[in-house]
Order: structure tokens, then C-alpha cells, then sequence
């Protein structure tokens, strides 16, 4: 590195290096930061191509001080991913501004490196790593040419040099990458951090909660059993179970409650092992009912829910028992009843009236749950993606005036009508269905699958799940809604050769997504084990991994050296050249060594007169090298042939006496 | 900080040529001689790097700490290049300069790369010549070459020489921040390069001819321009337009033409004449001389307490003659 001054083409690369490294940063950073890079750049390029220098001191220093003022009012801290990210182009683009030598552009390129890493660590795909290994590349190659004190090679060379250090680099990244030892824990948490999941259930529920999930095309978990799995039917994900009514909002509490019946599980066990991304919040997504979890530090609430004790930060795998059927092994306790009877006063007052009313014609509780299903079912209910808005008793002007809604509104209006004629209910929400993968050998489960039900109780049997959507006639679902549900239907086909290409190539890309999430996002502390494993080492523990990946360096280093040894080995320059000294290393071994003085045809001369067996061969090849060296106008194709011709020669070792 | 590094530097140069010796020049770079540092631009990139796997870590995040350890793997092959840059580069300079005092003296050396890689920015560094009065200098001279694979390279470092003397250069230092200039390599070789610097050519007294001494060897048969005075025997040297053609057509032994010189008697530059100078003026002086007559084509000896070179001229005399300034040291105040 030296102070000499930067040039206009050093500082062009430089400045489009600072770019393609922004890149992957817009939409996550202000506008204005790139905007502000992007005039320092011009403005800079701009003096550099009328040979002037860096705009006055002053104005400069100004200029960066109401930028990062600026930026700080933005985001109250330059902690995080993106204010630091933010920051670091801010300095870049001013740093631009103020260029003066080589120094000073190197300065540049150390942010670029690091803006690739901030872009990777937001970002999760294999696309943006193959971008910023390329970004990578460039920048090297620039800060090969700002390093250089003279000439140097020109851009194409470098570009060449510094792919082929790239190039090299990527063994021993990999083998840093597998063995370098994770951390179980962050050291410390960072505002901003990878918790940003932005769809997905919550833990309360109004009216148009679930809307808009429906059309989301994001994967909420993938699920993979052990075994056999459920029918369609029985799909249901459970997630939280709401039972606080205000008269529009369902929503839940930490309070204690006495222990709750338990499950007698019956009919089938399942077992499956369900991925969750991180959400905010500290349920698990387990299989209605679910009976047992391996997973430390959680418990199943009374509700059947399955709980940790913090929110799902990090990447977890559950696995987990669950039955589809069972009964309940004792009686309600009455606070239990009383709060899953609980409904706000003088709310909704016609659907209390009118539940009353229905439970009197139908007194028995299973009859009055079917009563009230023939009636979703019977009566113009629309399913609808966009229902119109509700007022205060929202349940009594769904069910009596708008008589349009999603899942959410069905589950709250039946567990109101429910509650109204003394039965206990509550709303479950969660998802339900999946798509299976063959490729992946998974389901998916997305966020358009998030839905809501009932749970009513039964005297006698306990708990009973109820969805009242389902009892909407199939002919009064919103069309795209319908549309989306065929595409699941076509999708649950068991899996056959008769997929649409479409579905199948989509199929494939899931999978494959899958499987980088899998091997690649999530290599973790367990998969460096389970490696050490494969790698047949006895009791595999953290120091053992890094005796390996200390041997793999070194294994790497010696690689290295060994390709340094053959670099330096004198090359003759050109194919010719090289075929010739082919022909000439093949005599040398035989005890027959070209001196330096010798040309060809002399040389061929004296290794007739020693070894006549070999002048028939060595002769005529001496004279076309020759030929070829010293006449004009020969092709590539002659060389070839030449050089094939040396390659064809092999003496043999005795001499003939 | 500058200076720790440099006493640093001054045990390594002098542990080193302990414990090598002397090299025989043309010299070849082995792997055992290569010294490699990361530079500050180094330490920098390489904290760089360890803020990225601390986030990567931090964050859980897999593609960053691909990221991380892509650049530091970079950074270890560039310090596998850096080192290579010097490998097995075969370097040669010549033994002796010359140079004046207050102006800088030009050491030749030549960079043999027989190689297939290219070695780019490679430096060679001398320490300069010490100041009056200092012991040591501290400041170096350099020049930087980049050698293509298979080829040569000329280079010349201009040393300072602030003073008349004789500076034995017992090492010099080949140097090279490619690529990137993340790492410094540098290797020592110890190889004795003496440099002449001859007095600053000063001093206004004319050029007497005689000297002031029409000694006896004034007369001596000096081959002059002037006047044909018969054929000599060839001698390398004597300039071609002397050659006597037409003797060698004859098929006889090389010969040239000799002339007389009636006007020009060679000139003695004597120390002697110049009495009312300080020693240093003197020297001073006599060297304005040497290059006035060597400029001219003249003949001259030169007097020097206890030395005497005797009447000549040519490129070598005046080397002899400046490389006797350079030397000369007083034994006692005459």
C-alpha cells in the first residue's frame, strides 16, 4: 500500500465495487444512504476525471456530521444490523468523497468486505452467497491493483489472479467452515436480531386475524414423521388455545388453573419431528393431541399446548407423540368450566338469545353442536378472504347481518354460541393440513394453512374438536380461496407419477431449499458431532474438533506448498516450447542431455551417433520442431500433432550396444 | 515506534548474518531465508476478519461465517503468495560504485526470475551512507522491480552518500508487500557491495598545466592527437580511429597509429600545489581537476601524499584516480 495518488480507473473500480457490495443492502437500508453514497461517488468521480482532488475539508466534515446525525435520529443506536450496516456505507461513501491515495481507497475496500458479511447475515440464500463470493473476487482484484506500487498486472491479469485465489481459498474455507467450532448460545444479544419473523400466528384473535396469512405463500414448519401419518382429516396443527372473550377479541392468559383432565390417548400413535423457523413467541407446533416432547425445558399446559420456557429464537426441531383420538380421564374442575363459560355482559346479546333459544329445542350438547353445524352449513354463509368489517358485538352482526367470514369468525361465533347455552369452548388456532414433499421426504405446513377451530366439552368424553368452517357448504367458498384450496387438494394426491410438472418442479425446489436449510443454515454444534461421527472418530466432544481442524489445515497448507513448488518450476512459455522440452526431459533420461549450446538438428545429429537405435524416431521430430520454431506460418494444429508425436515417443530404457 | 522497529530490525539483520555468512552472489532465495510480518494494512483486514466470525458466531448466522472464512482464507493464501513472491529468486549486483559525496551513488542489481510465476513489486533496500558524524544512517534507499516469469531485470538503487569515503555494505534486503500488501516478506543477503564516493568535485583554481611539478615523468611518450609519430601494438582500449587499417589488411599483427602531442604536456594534479586548502578543499579541488581533464581528453597523474598514479586517461583511469580520493586519509597534518 502506498501514499501514492489514486487514479481515475483505480477509483472507478473502487467505487463500483462499493456498489455491487450495497446492493444486497437496499430495501434493508434507508434510501438516503445509498443515495448519499451514490452522489459521493459521482461527485468524486466527477473532480477524478477532470484530475482534481478531493472536494475542501470543511465541507466534508460537515457533510458527515449531519449524515450520521441523521442517521442516529433514524435509528436511536448504530447497534444492530442495520444501523451498523447503514453506518459502514455512510463511511464508505464519505470516505469515497475524501479519497486522496491508495491509502484511503483500502480503507474503502475493507468496508465492502464487510457489508458483504452484514448483507449474509440478514440474508439466508445460496444466490446472495454466490453474488458476494463474486463481489469478493472483484474486490480483491481491485485491491490487488491499488496494492501494487508499480504497474503492476493489468486489470485482466488481476481479475484472473485474484479468481484464482478465491479459487484456492474455498477448500480451506470449507474446511474452516465444517470444523470450526459454533457457539451453543449467543455471546450477547443484539438488538435487531434474527427474530424478525414478520407473518404467523399470534396469541389473540379478532375478527380478520387469519386473513392475512391465507394468501401467504411462506412456510410457517415442515413436518416428518416417523412411521405413518394421519389422514387429511386429522391434519390439524395445534398451536394456542384462546379462551378470554371480550366480544370481538379471543386472546390468552398466564394465569395458573387447576390441573385439567387428562389425555387417555386411543387408535393410533404418531411420531414426527416438527421444524420450527424462529417466531416471538414461546408455544410449539405439535400434532392435535399431543402426549410427549424430548425436547428439554418445555411442558404441556393444561390446554395441551406445548410450551418453552422462552420465545422459539433459534432454529428448533421438535419431536414429538401425538394421538388423534382419546377421551378425557375426569370431570371438568369448576374453574375450569367457569372460565371456559366466561363471556363478556351485554355483548352480542341476539347470539345469546338465539343459542338459548336452539338449546332448548335441542337439549341434548351433542345434538345442539350438530343443530348448530347444519345450520353453518344450510343457511347463505360465505367463506370470504374479504369479509366486511365488524362493530363492537361483532359475533351478533357476523352471524345475524354480514354473514360473510374467515376461519377466525366461524370459531368465535360457534364457541360464543357454544358458552351461550352452557356448554364450555374454546378456539384453538394453529394450521391445518401440509403438502408432503417426495423429494424432501417432508410436509410442509404454510402460512396460508394458519386456521382456527373449537374445542368443546362433552360430558362423558371430554373434549371434542369441532370446526365450524368446515361446515360451510363447499359453493359458497370465495373463489380464489377455492383455487388455492384445489391447488392443496391436487397437491395431496398421494404422491403418484401423475404431479403436474409444475407442482413437481416446484416439489424439487422445496426440497432442495430444504436441504440447504437444513445441512447448510442450520449446521449447528449437533451436525459437528453427528460429522465427527461420520468421520468415524471415537467420541466425538469439541476438541476433538479442532485436532481436526487442525489436521485439515494442515493437510491444506501442504497442498498449498506443494502447488507453490510447482508454480516455480521454470515453464517454457508456449505449447511448442513445452513439447520440445517434453522431447528433450525424455532423452535426458535416458542419459542423453541436451547441452545448451546445442540447437535441434545438432542435438538430434549427436543422439543418432549415440544411440542409432533412437535416430529414426528422434531425427525426423528434432527437424520438425525446427520447422515449426524457426519456419512461417504454422497452426495451433500442427503444434497439436507435434506435441502428440513427442508424447508418443518412449524409448526404451536399454541401450543398444 | 519507528525506532524500536528499527533496532528490531538491526538484531534480526545482524542475528541473520551470523548465522548464514557470507553469500556468494548471484544469489538464490531460499525458503529458510524468507522472513514474512503482516503490515498494518494487514492487522487491520486481519481484525477485520475477526469482527466478521465474532458476528457470524454471534448471530448464528452459517452463510456469514462462510463469508468470515473465505476472507481469512484469502488472507493465508495471500501470505503463501507474499512468501512465494521472493522464493527462489536469483539476485546479483555488482561488487563496487562509485559515487560523489552530497549526491547519491547508483548500485546495480540484476533480478533473475526462472520461474513460471510472475514476481511483481519486489524492492530491494540498502542502508544509506551515515551522515558526518553519525555512526549508522538510519534511512534506507530502495528501488522496486517486478520480474516476468523467465526473464531479467535490471535495477538500480541510488544510495545517499553524504560524505567522502568508503561504504561497505555487508547486506541488502529484498523486500515485496505482493499481493494485497497484507504481509511483508523480506529476506537479507549478505554479500560485501563497496561503494567509492569521491569527494564533492569543487573549487575554482585553474588547472596549471605541469601541476607546478614539471617532473620526470612529464615527458613520457604520452599518446597524443596531434602529430603521427609511427605504429604501436594494438592494445584493447586504444579507440578504433586509431587503428592502423591498412597494416592489418596487410596480414600483420594489429597496430595502431601513434601521434605526439607537441601543445598538450600532461598534467599533474598534485596535492602538493594546493597548500593554502584545507584538506578536505584539496581533495576537493583535485577532483574538479580529474573530471576537467578527463572531460577534456587530456592525459593526467595524479599526487597524493604517499601515492602517485602515474600519467593516463580513460574511463578506467579515472576511476582509479577518483577511487583514490575517495580512500585518501591523512597520516599526519603535512
Amino acid at each position: 500500500m502506498s501514499a501514492q495518488r489514486v487514479g481515475f480507473d483505480r477509483l472507478l473500480w473502487t467505487a463500483g465495487c462499493l456498489g455491487l457490495g450495497l446492493a444486497p443492502h437496499i430495501g434493508a437500508i434507508p434510501i438516503w444512504v445509498i443515495v448519499t453514497c451514490a452522489a459521493a461517488a459521482a461527485v468524486r468521480l466527477g473532480l477524478a476525471a477532470r484530475g482534481r482532488d478531493a472536494p475542501p475539508q470543511i465541507l466534508r466534515i460537515v457533510i458527515a456530521c449531519l449524515a450520521v446525525a441523521l442517521l442516529f435520529a433514524q435509528f436511536h443506536t448504530f447497534n444492530g444490523i442495520k444501523a451498523g450496516s447503514s453506518l459502514l456505507a455512510l463511511m464508505a461513501g464519505l470516505k469515497l468523497l475524501e479519497t486522496r491515495n491508495n491509502r484511503d481507497v483500502c480503507v474503502i475496500i475493507l468496508i465492502v468486505y464487510f457489508l458483504g458479511l452484514s448483507a449474509l447475515l440478514g440474508g439466508e440464500s445460496l444466490w446472495l452467497l454466490a453474488y458476494l463470493v463474486g463481489v469478493c473476487w472483484l474486490t480483491t482484484a481491485t485491491l490487488l491493483r491499488l496494492t501494487v506500487a508499480q504497474e503492476g498486472p493489468d486489470w485482466r491479469a488481476s481479475l484472473r489472479y485474484s479468481g484464482r485465489i478465491v479459487l484456492h481459498a474455498m477448500p480451506l474455507a470449507l474446511i474452516l467452515w465444517l470444523f470450526f467450532p459454533r457457539l451453543a448460545e449467543p455471546m450477547w444479544r443484539v438488538g435487531g436480531g434474527t427474530t424478525s419473523a414478520t407473518t404467523g400466528l399470534s396469541d389473540s384473535l379478532s375478527p380478520g386475524d387469519i386473513t392475512n396469512l391465507a394468501l401467504s405463500d411462506d412456510i410457517a414448519f415442515r413436518v416428518r414423521f416417523n412411521g405413518a401419518y394421519p389422514p387429511v382429516k386429522e391434519r390439524y396443527w395445534r398451536g394456542p388455545v384462546l379462551y378470554r372473550f371480550d366480544g370481538r377479541t379471543w386472546n390468552r392468559s398466564d394465569a395458573n388453573f387447576p390441573p385439567a383432565p387428562a389425555l387417555i390417548p386411543d387408535g393410533p400413535a404418531y411420531r414426527y419431528t416438527v421444524s420450527l423457523e424462529p417466531y416471538p413467541h414461546s408455544w410449539l407446533y405439535t400434532l392435535d393431541w399431543p402426549t410427549q416432547t424430548d425436547l428439554p425445558n418445555t411442558h404441556f399446559s393444561g390446554d395441551l399446548v406445548l410450551l418453552q420456557s422462552g420465545p422459539v429464537s433459534r432454529p428448533t426441531e421438535v419431536s414429538a407423540t401425538s394421538y388423534t383420538h382419546g377421551r378425557f380421564d375426569k370431570a371438568l374442575s369448576p374453574a375450569l368450566r367457569n372460565r371456559d363459560l366466561q363471556l363478556p355482559p351485554r355483548k352480542n346479546p341476539r347470539t345469546v338469545a338465539f343459542a338459548t333459544q336452539l338449546h332448548r329445542e335441542h337439549p341434548q350438547d351433542a345434538d345442539f353442536v350438530r343443530s348448530v353445524l347444519d345450520l353453518l352449513h344450510t343457511q347463505a354463509y360465505y367463506y370470504s378472504l374479504e369479509p366486511p368489517p365488524l362493530g363492537a358485538d361483532s359475533v351478533d352482526e357476523f352471524l345475524f347481518e354480514t354473514k360473510s367470514g374467515f376461519c377466525g369468525h366461524y370459531a368465535s361465533a360457534f364457541a360464543v354460541l357454544m358458552r351461550a347455552a352452557g356448554i364450555p369452548a374454546r378456539v384453538v388456532t394453529g394450521y391445518v393440513g401440509g403438502i408432503y414433499n417426495p423429494y424432501a421426504h417432508d410436509w410442509v405446513v404454510r402460512q396460508s394453512d394458519a386456521h382456527a377451530w373449537d374445542e368443546v366439552w362433552i360430558e362423558g368424553s371430554g373434549w371434542m374438536r369441532v370446526d365450524p368452517t368446515a361446515a360451510i357448504d363447499s359453493a359458497r367458498v370465495d373463489r380464489r380461496l377455492r383455487a388455492a384450496q384445489d391447488e392443496i387438494a391436487l397437491a395431496n394426491i398421494e404422491v403418484g407419477g401423475n404431479l403436474p410438472w409444475l407442482t413437481d418442479l416446484r416439489m424439487r425446489l422445496d426440497a432442495m431449499r430444504q436441504l440447504w436449510r437444513e445441512a447448510i443454515l442450520h449446521y449447528d454444534p449437533d451436525s459437528q458431532q453427528s460429522l465427527l461421527a461420520h468421520l468415524r472418530i471415537p467420541e466425538p466432544d469439541p476438541q476433538k474438533l479442532v485436532l481436526v481442524l487442525a489436521a485439515g489445515l494442515t493437510l491444506c497448507f501442504a497442498w498449498l506448498t506443494w502447488q507453490v513448488r510447482r508454480e516455480l518450476r521454470p515453464r517454457p512459455t508456449d505449447a511448442l516450447a513445452r513439447a520440445y522440452a517434453r522431447l528433450c526431459a525424455t532423452l535426458r533420461e535416458r542419459g542423453l542431455p541436451r547441452y545448451a549450446h546445442e540447437g535441434a538438428e545438432d542435438y538430434a545429429a549427436r543422439v543418432a551417433i549415440q544411440r542409432p537405435d533412437l535416430a529414426a524416431a528422434v531425427v525426423p521430430l528434432c527437424r520438425r520442431y525446427s520447422e515449426l520454431r524457426y519456419g512461417n506460418g504454422h497452426s495451433r494444429a500442427e503444434i497439436g500433432r507435434f506435441a502428440l508425436a513427442v508424447r508418443a515417443f518412449r524409448p526404451r530404457d536399454s541401450r543398444a550396444s | 515506534m519507528s525506532s524500536l522497529r528499527y533496532a528490531a530490525a538491526r538484531i534480526l539483520r545482524a542475528w541473520a548474518a551470523r548465522r548464514f555468512g557470507l553469500d556468494s552472489l548471484p544469489h538464490t532465495i531460499n525458503r529458510r531465508r524468507i522472513y514474512i510480518l503482516p503490515s498494518g494494512y494487514g492487522l487491520a483486514f486481519s481484525a477485520m476478519i475477526g469482527a466478521m466470525m465474532l458476528a457470524g458466531l454471534n448471530y448464528g448466522s452459517n452463510l456469514g461465517l462462510a463469508f468470515a472464512f473465505l476472507m481469512a482464507s484469502i488472507a493465508l493464501i495471500g501470505m503463501h503468495h507474499c512468501h512465494r513472491n521472493l522464493l527462489g529468486l536469483e539476485v546479483d549486483a555488482t561488487r563496487e560504485a562509485d559515487g560523489f559525496a552530497g549526491e547519491r551513488a547508483t548500485l546495480q542489481f540484476v533480478l533473475r526470475n526462472a520461474s513460471g510465476i510472475d514476481r511483481w513489486d519486489v524492492e530491494i533496500r540498502c542502508p544509506d551512507f551515515a551522515a558526518p558524524g553519525a555512526a549508522d544512517a538510519a534511512t534506507t534507499s530502495s528501488a522496486t522491480a517486478s520480474v516476468t516469469a523467465m526473464s531479467q531485470q535490471q535495477l538500480s538503487v541510488a544510495l545517499a552518500t553524504p560524505r567522502r569515503g568508503i561504504l561497505q555494505l555487508s547486506q541488502f534486503e529484498l523486500r515485496t508487500r505482493y499481493p494485497f500488501g497484507w504481509f511483508r516478506a523480506w529476506s537479507y543477503v549478505h554479500a560485501p557491495l563497496t561503494v567509492y564516493v569521491a569527494p564533492q568535485p569543487q573549487g575554482e583554481r585553474p588547472l596549471t598545466s605541469g601541476g607546478g611539478a614539471a617532473g620526470t615523468a612529464a615527458n613520457t611518450d604520452l599518446p597524443g592527437d596531434e602529430d603521427f609519430a609511427g605504429l604501436r601494438a594494438y592494445a584493447p582500449g586504444i579507440p578504433l580511429k586509431h587503428m592502423a587499417w591498412k597494416v592489418l589488411a596487410r596480414g600483420s599483427e594489429a597496430a595502431v597509429r601513434s601521434y605526439s602531442s607537441l601543445a598538450a604536456q600532461p598534467d599533474w594534479l598534485d596535492w602538493h600545489a594546493l597548500a593554502d586548502l584545507g584538506p578536505e578543499a584539496r581533495l576537493s579541488q583535485l577532483c574538479r581537476w580529474v573530471l576537467d581533464a578527463d572531460a577534456a581528453g587530456r592525459g593526467y597523474g595524479l599526487r597524493l601524499p604517499g601515492l602517485q598514479i602515474e600519467v593516463g586517461r580513460g574511463a578506467a583511469h579515472r576511476t582509479q584516480c577518483m577511487r583514490a580520493l575517495a580512500q585518501f586519509t591523512l597520516e599526519a597534518p603535512p
